[in-house]
Order: structure tokens, then sequence, then C-alpha cells
């Protein structure tokens, strides 16, 4: 039993090297980040999330967005991303501090969505887009998300959120499609993604 | 009852014995292997069928038959449902079950506590079914391959601990000596998958861990689970099953010590590879691809040894079923470690990260490597435990033929296509959504390897599920054989019985 034992020790011994490493490490430390101050305007950054982030979020992974999309930004020296406009910097740890889940993600065949909320800001491109991405010709690689709309008769005015649908999609006269709540958060989250303040540790690139 | 036992002149390392008949150990663990690998195959096939249905999905978003506009049913979430299907329905239980036999060859005697793995399956049961059921209706952590909610992670756990306790009883159990090298890689994987399955759940979940830390954790264990669950388990079957097949000992033991040594040191660390880029400080990712490249050593190693060990019985490979299937998956795991550490290189990286090409890159580990490596270990012991024969030996190499050429055809796609895609990424003037239109043709291709690899494991859980419920004696049908004038189909598991 001796061997064993031997194996036993190196096993966890080896293994334990890369569990402090890259588990209790980061654990550790990250919790530990802080904002920061700018010195000459008194601005944090980065500022926080809006309080219906993290519920937009959640409707974000239960639809597997991660799947086909990223969000981090690469320094210019380890790809475009920057040249593709998906940011002006490299993101960073600090970049995260306040998310409760963080969606790296390692797929793009859809766009990085770091800085969505930077290029689109317009609720209503996002609601046509996940209604049917046939709107914005993207309906040979992404699906429909029709579950996160409802289709109701107008009371009164016609919702701010209703949908502005045309073909085959357009309701019965007198009824709107509107976005449920879960379509409604996860278009706030969306929103709420960007990442165009300044950080000393990822200074601001050009193409 | 015959027993045949590998002559030991050759080399100091002792085999063990393995009763092809049903010997007190075999019959002690027969029923928690058998119950292991049917759990492992029924889901499979749910795997091979969420497979299927993700990957016509992602072809064709808006075609009928791809089921459009249910919530369940949707791409984002079939796709998860069939990576945990695989991962944690079909290699941990076959892992454990091929790691009963395994350990149980070098006992002194029957196991005990042969209830333990039976509870144990049953609660990992218990946890998949939840599982998949929360991940079908959108209860997600949203972090790849720890998708499962924390209640199914605890399922889980437990019951791999119940299992894992059993294998413990067993090595406990062994007869005096050294220990053989499939039991280092069998006790290597075991502890090392509860520690990280354990750890990674509990930091993420628990007390969640600071946003920036869960990509650093959530990938470390993604590329332990590859590196030091799927590798050793499948290594562990091989370095037995191949001397064993060709009746030769293996080559070098100081070889396969540095192959699983190496492992041991490296295999934590290559998990980052997968973010090069990411926010993460500098170090973790220049150490993942250090550890990528220089975890060539020990596969190297690896390879070497099987190759010195086959030499000169290279033609069994025509005869014996098994060693096709085993030999295969150690060289597929050769060329996947190799592209591993290419494509882990930052200048190849910034056309391969974000493409098919790494998609295809982890479904050649998983198909591949693991599964080809398992779908032999459970071809030859099956057949072993019951005395049986597989009914169909046809059924063995049709598997193994489908199961190539599908993986070939998606492979390559997926290789090509991703390639042309991360070219079309690195050139900020081509639009996302026509860089990703190019894909059709390959993706076309890749559903037809779907296709095939999903028929093949149909096949394969017909020919297990024909073996439980029919009883056909080894000696009868090869005396039927013999009486037809015919030569006996040397194929699948028969050719070394008897």
């Amino acid at each position: 039993m001796k061997k064993l034992t031997g194996l036993f020790w190196a096993v966890c011994f080896l293994f334990g090297a890369s569990w402090i490493g890259l588990v209790a490490y980061p654990y550790l430390t990250f919790a530990g980040l802080t904002q920061n101050k700018d010195a000459a305007t008194g601005a944090v950054a980065p500022p926080g999330n809006p309080g219906t982030a993290a519920q937009g979020a959640r409707v974000y992974a239960a639809n597997g967005c991660v799947i086909c999309h990223s969000q981090y930004v690469r320094q210019q020296s380890e790809g475009n991303d920057i040249a593709r406009n998906w940011g002006t910097r490299r993101t960073v740890a600090r970049d995260y501090m306040f998310d409760r889940q963080v969606f790296l993600g390692t797929s793009r065949l859809g766009a990085d969505l770091t800085n969505v909320g930077v290029r689109q800001t317009d609720p209503q491109w996002f609601y046509r887009l996940l209604y049917n991405p046939h709107y914005l010709g993207h309906e040979a690689v992404m699906p429909a998300y029709p579950w996160l709309f409802q289709t109701r008769r107008i009371q009164g005015q016609e919702s701010v959120d209703a949908v502005k649908l045309s073909g085959a999609d357009t309701p019965p006269s007198g009824y709107e499609v509107v976005p449920t709540q879960e379509g409604k958060t996860l278009v706030e989250y969306l929103l709420s993604l960007k990442k165009n303040y300044a950080l000393p540790e990822a200074p601001e690139q050009t193409q | 009852m015959n027993e045949t036992a590998i002559p030991e002149s050759e080399s100091r390392i002792e085999l063990g014995t393995v009763k092809t008949g049903l010997g007190a150990i075999d019959l002690s663990v027969r029923v928690p292997v058998l119950v292991f690998f049917g759990s492992a195959i029924f889901w499979l096939i749910i795997g091979s069928l969420l497979f299927l249905l993700s990957s016509s999905q992602i072809h064709k978003p808006t075609a009928w038959w791809t089921l459009p506009g249910i919530p369940w049913l949707s791409y984002g979430r079939v796709y998860p449902a069939f990576v945990n299907c695989f991962v944690y329905g079909w290699t941990i239980p076959a892992g454990i079950g091929s790691g009963i036999w395994l350990l149980s060859r070098f006992s002194a005697g029957p196991s005990r506590y042969p209830s333990l793995p039976i509870y144990g399956c049953a609660v990992w049961n218990v946890g998949m079914i939840t599982g998949i059921f929360s991940l079908l209706t959108g209860i997600t952590t949203g972090r790849p391959l720890l998708e499962f909610p924390s209640y199914t992670a605890l399922l889980l756990f437990f019951g791999f601990v119940l299992s894992g306790l059993y294998l413990l009883t067993i090595l406990w159990n062994r007869r005096p000596g050294p220990l053989y090298i499939s039991e280092w890689y069998l006790i290597g994987g075991l502890l090392w998958f509860a520690w990280m399955y354990g750890t990674a759940n509990v930091t993420l979940s628990a007390p969640a861990a600071p946003g920036p830390a869960q990509p650093a954790i959530n990938f470390w264990y993604i590329g332990s689970l590859m590196d030091l669950w799927l590798t050793p388990i499948a290594l562990a079957a091989a370095f037995y099953l191949i001397p064993k097949i060709v009746e030769k000992p293996i080559y070098s033991e100081k070889l396969a010590f540095l192959g699983f040594g190496g492992l041991a040191i490296f295999g934590g660390w290559t998990g980052l590879t997968h973010i090069i880029g990411g926010p993460l400080p500098a170090w973790m990712i220049t150490a993942a691809i250090v550890a990528r490249v220089l975890m060539l050593i020990p596969v190297l190693a690896v390879a070497a040894n099987f190759h010195l060990t086959m030499k000169g019985a290279f033609e069994d490979l025509r005869d014996d079923a098994v060693l096709r299937f085993i030999t295969t998956g150690a060289m597929i795991y050769t060329a996947y470690a190799v592209e591993g550490s290419l494509i882990s290189l930052r200048s190849v990286a910034r056309f391969t990260q974000f493409t098919f090409v790494t998609q295809a890159h982890s479904e050649l580990g998983f198909i591949g490597f693991f599964s080809l490596v398992l779908f032999g270990t459970i071809y030859y012991i099956g057949p072993r435990l019951l005395g049986r024969d597989w009914l169909f030996p046809k059924i063995v190499t049709t598997h193994f033929w489908l199961t190539v050429v599908g993986l070939g055809l998606l492979y390559f796609a997926l290789t090509i296509g991703g390639t042309i895609q991360g070219f079309g990424l690195e050139d900020p003037d081509v639009p996302i959504v026509a860089n990703s239109d190019l894909l059709q043709p390959f993706l076309t291709v890749q559903n037809v390897g779907v296709l095939l690899i999903a028929i093949g494991n149909l096949g394969f859980a017909t020919a297990f599920g024909l073996m439980l419920l029919i009883s056909t004696p080894v000696r009868e049908r090869q005396a039927t054989g013999d009486e037809a004038g015919k030569v006996p189909v040397k194929s699948a598991a028969e050719v070394r019985i008897a």
C-alpha cells in the first residue's frame, strides 16, 4: 500500500498546483478589485450594473445566447476586435467586477456583444431582431425567439414597446405584439452592455 | 470457466488474471458494471438525438423540421443539453463501469458492497434527469459544461462519491504487488474528477465567485475535465486492453510513467487556451499555452509506448474489432493533442479561436478518442461478463465505420469551414452575418456526419440490449459455424474468447 499512498499524494499535489493558481488565487484576489476613480472628473469606473441586469442575464443564459456570442474584446495584437468596432480597448478583469454571471463565450458565429449597448441604443432594434431575425437579414444564422413576446388586444393606446412588424408577422388589427417581462429584461440587459469608460490598465487602442 | 493469463516472462509488469468465464470476481462486479454501461448507453442515445437536432438547427434555423419556435427545443437549450448528455450521461457512467471492471482485474477476491454502486448510479441518473429537464426548461447557470443548476450538481457529486467509494473498496482488496499503469490512471482520474467537479461548483455557485474569477475557474474545469478525466479513463482501458489483445506486455513502464506524470503535471493548466486574449492576467493564459505545448511530451510517450507494444501485431487490427476501436482511438488522441497545441499558439488562435475549428477539435477528443476507446472497451467487457456473445458481430464493425466516417466528415467540414470563418472574422470589412452564412455547405456535411454517428450509436445500443436479453453461449455459436463448414467469423469480442 506504500506505493498507493505515494501515488495519492503525487496526484493531489500536482493537481493542487493548478487549483491554487487558477481557482483559489483568482477567487481571492479578484474579490478585492475596486472601482477606478478619475482624479480630474471624480467619475468612477466601471459604473455598476442597472438593477434589472441580473434578471436579464438569467434570460440570456436560459436561451443559450452565450453559445454563439462572446463578451470580451482582445487587444489589437491578439485579434482584429478593435478594428471590427467591437470596442476601443481590450476588456480586463475589472470590467466584470459587478457581474454575477460572466458570459465570455467561445464562439463568434454572431457578433461580440461586449459593447452592443453602445452600438445599438434602440430597444425596438433588439425586439425586431429577437422576434424574427429576418427583419435585419440575420435569419440564415440566428434563430427566432417568439416565446419572448405575446400577442395581445390593444387596450386604449398602442404600447410603446409594440414590435413594428410587417408581412406575415403583422398581428390582426386591434392586436399588438409586445415583449413579455422576460423579453423586456433581456433587452434591458443587452442595452446595458457597454464598457465605454476608461480604465488605466487598458488604454484605448486605434486600429 | 477457463482462465487466460498473460505470461509474465518478458516484463515485470503484472497484467492480472482475466477470467473469460464467470469467475467469482466477475460475478461480483457483473451487475454494477452492466448497470453503469446500460445507463451510459441510454444517455449516449438521448445525447446523439439531441446532437442531431442541434446540428440541424444551427444549419437551418427556420426550416420546419428543426422545430423553430418551441422554447424547450430551441438551439440555445438543445445544444447544452446534448453536450451535458454526452459528458455527464455517457462519459462518466461509462468510465465508472470500465473502471470497476479494470480495477477488479487486480482484486484478491470478489468485491463487497455491490449495492453501493447501484445506489450511486441511481442517484446519478436522478441527477441527470433533473439536469436535462432543467436545461430544456431554461434553468441553467450559463457556464459552459457547468450549466447544471446546483441541485443537479449536488446529486451528481453524491452519486459519483457513492460509486467512488465502491471503487476504493475494490482497490483496497487488491492483490499485493506494484500498481499497474491502468490503476495509476484510474486512481488519478477518480480523485481529479471529484475534486474538479466539487470545487468548481462550490466556488462558482455556493458563495458566488467574483465575476472576473468565474471564467478562470470555469475554463480550468473544462481543461481538467478533458485532460484529467476523459483522458485517464480512456488511457486506463487502452493500457489494459492493447497488451491483453495482442498478448504482449506494455513496451516500457518508464515511458508509461513519463506519460502519466506529464499528464498529472500539465493537465490542470490547459483549459485557459480557450480564452486567449480574455480578461485575465496574462500569465494565466501564457501558462495554459505552455502547458498545452508541453503536453506533447506525455502524449508522444503514450503513443510511442502503444506503437512499440503493437509492433509486429498490427495485422491483428484486421481481425479484432475491439483492438481496432481502441487503437484508432489512441491514434486520434495523438492527433487531437498535436492539433490542440497548434491551435493554442497565439498566432494560430488569432484565426481559429471563436470558430468551428475549436468545436471540431473538441469533438475529435470526445468522439474520436474517448468514445472510440470506450466503445471498444464495452464491446470487450460485455460478452465476458455475461458469458455470451454479440448476437450480430456485423453491428460491431458497422458501428466502427459509421463512427469513423461520420466523425471524419464532421471534423474536416468544420475544420475547413472554421478556418474560412476565422479568416473572415479577422477581416474587419467582412460583415459577421455574411461570414457565418458562408458556412452553410460545411454545416450540411457536418449533419451527414452527425447522422452517421447517431445511426452507429443506435446500433450499439441495439447490440447491447440484445446481448442482455438473448442468451447466446459462445461455444454453441462457434459449434454451429464449424458444422456448417464455414470459417467462423472472427469479429468483435468473439475472437479472443474460448
